[in-house]
């Protein structure tokens, strides 16, 4: 049996790794509702989520809703916020639209935008890091600087739980971050790099390591397995 | 997609036996990859080693980057309430019941349950 060292992967995957280089980097800098301190402390409960008995407990639970709690929580951020990043990396399928109402309600819907997509970000970065057997980056360095918490224009109600660009050119998952450009475009970059590669997601027939069938099996199964109804 | 993208290589897929690897090339090896590093199984270097002999060091790389791909676009989708789109709702129509995708907590966001009918292209899929 031949097995590549899990290091080799790095070199093989280059494309790859230049592309999470720039993103993580930038994970760290100021955010548009969030500070680079805030959305270091963020990446950090990403990590402690998977080792949170609360989470553990909820995963177990008929609904996450029967078991209160507090989250074993490494940072100072308000209590929602920390809910909102652990939930959505423990058991992303089973949150509602009323327990986001609630979140929103007390974070603000463009901070829950942008910590949101940011969870999501680092979590394909992780996530490919694990699958590979390779040891997970070190958090950036947090950046300094304000939030300017401009709302961008042209975003509103498109029947979704959070505003989005209004004018819809690709599918809904591609604007799902909208209402945070800034960092919507680290979520793009890397989605971009990881599966639609440009043009080339248009094609059925895909000249690539595996084909187009062997790509969208993985992305059932892991649907399937996350129960992601989209 | 996968019923699709397997359509346009003259070939069917088995969306009801998607654990058994849905008649895809290495299917079933790809599947147990997936489960493995969704769950991190501690039976998942064993796995990854299987799946190289079979697709080659690119071809775990590219699994790991779609695995990878799909823990964040599940999570942004379910975060933030999106709808289906109209052409995935009316793509997917005929197999979702059956699959009991229907059932998924997410469902409930999409309003039109769509009417069975296949798209074109991927990007009449996602109008």
């Amino acid at each position: 049996m031949t097995l590549t060292e899990p290091e080799t992967y790095i070199e093989l995957g280059a494309p790859l790794t230049d592309a999470h280089d720039s993103v993580w980097q930038r994970l760290g800098q100021c955010g548009t509702w969030w500070t680079g301190e805030q959305r270091v402390a963020a990446m950090a409960e990403v990590r402690q989520a998977l080792r949170c008995a609360l989470c553990n407990e909820r995963l177990e639970a008929l609904s996450p809703m029967m078991v209160a709690g507090e989250h074993d929580s490494v940072s100072e951020l308000a209590p929602e916020a920390v809910d909102l990043i652990h939930r959505l990396t423990t058991d992303p399928g089973r949150l509602s639209k009323e327990w986001a109402l609630l979140v929103i309600e007390s974070i603000g819907e463009e901070a829950y935008v942008e910590l949101s997509t940011l969870v999501c970000v680092q979590y394909v970065v992780d996530s490919f890091a694990r699958s590979l057997g390779l040891p997970l980056r070190e958090l950036p360095e947090p950046q300094f600087g304000e939030p300017d918490k401009v709302r961008p224009e042209g975003v509103g109600d498109v029947g979704a739980w959070v505003s989005q660009t209004i004018e819809k050119s690709l599918a809904n998952v591609s604007r799902a971050g909208s209402l945070v450009p800034e960092t919507e475009a680290l979520w793009r970059e890397i989605v971009q790099a990881h599966y639609s590669r440009g043009p080339q997601f248009a094609e059925l027939v895909w000249d690539r390591a595996l084909s187009r069938p062997q790509v969208e099996l993985l992305a059932s199964t892991v649907s399937a397995l996350n129960e992601c109804f989209y | 997609m996968l019923r699709a993208s397997s359509e346009a290589l003259n070939s069917e897929v088995d969306l009801e036996q998607l654990e058994a690897g849905a008649d895809v090339a290495n299917g079933e090896l790809l599947v147990r990859y997936a489960e493995s590093a969704v769950r991190q199984d501690s039976d998942l270097g064993r796995v990854r080693a299987a799946l190289e002999e079979q697709v080659g060091p690119g071809g775990v790389i590219e699994a790991a980057a779609t695995i990878a791909a799909f823990e964040g676009l599940n999570r942004i989708a379910d975060a933030t309430g999106i709808q289906l789109d109209s052409g995935l709702a009316d793509e997917s129509a005929d197999f979702r019941a059956a699959l009991g995708l229907d059932a998924y907590a997410g469902a409930v966001s999409t309003q039109s349950t769509g009417i069975p009918a296949r798209a074109a292209g991927v990007m009449e899929i996602f109008r």
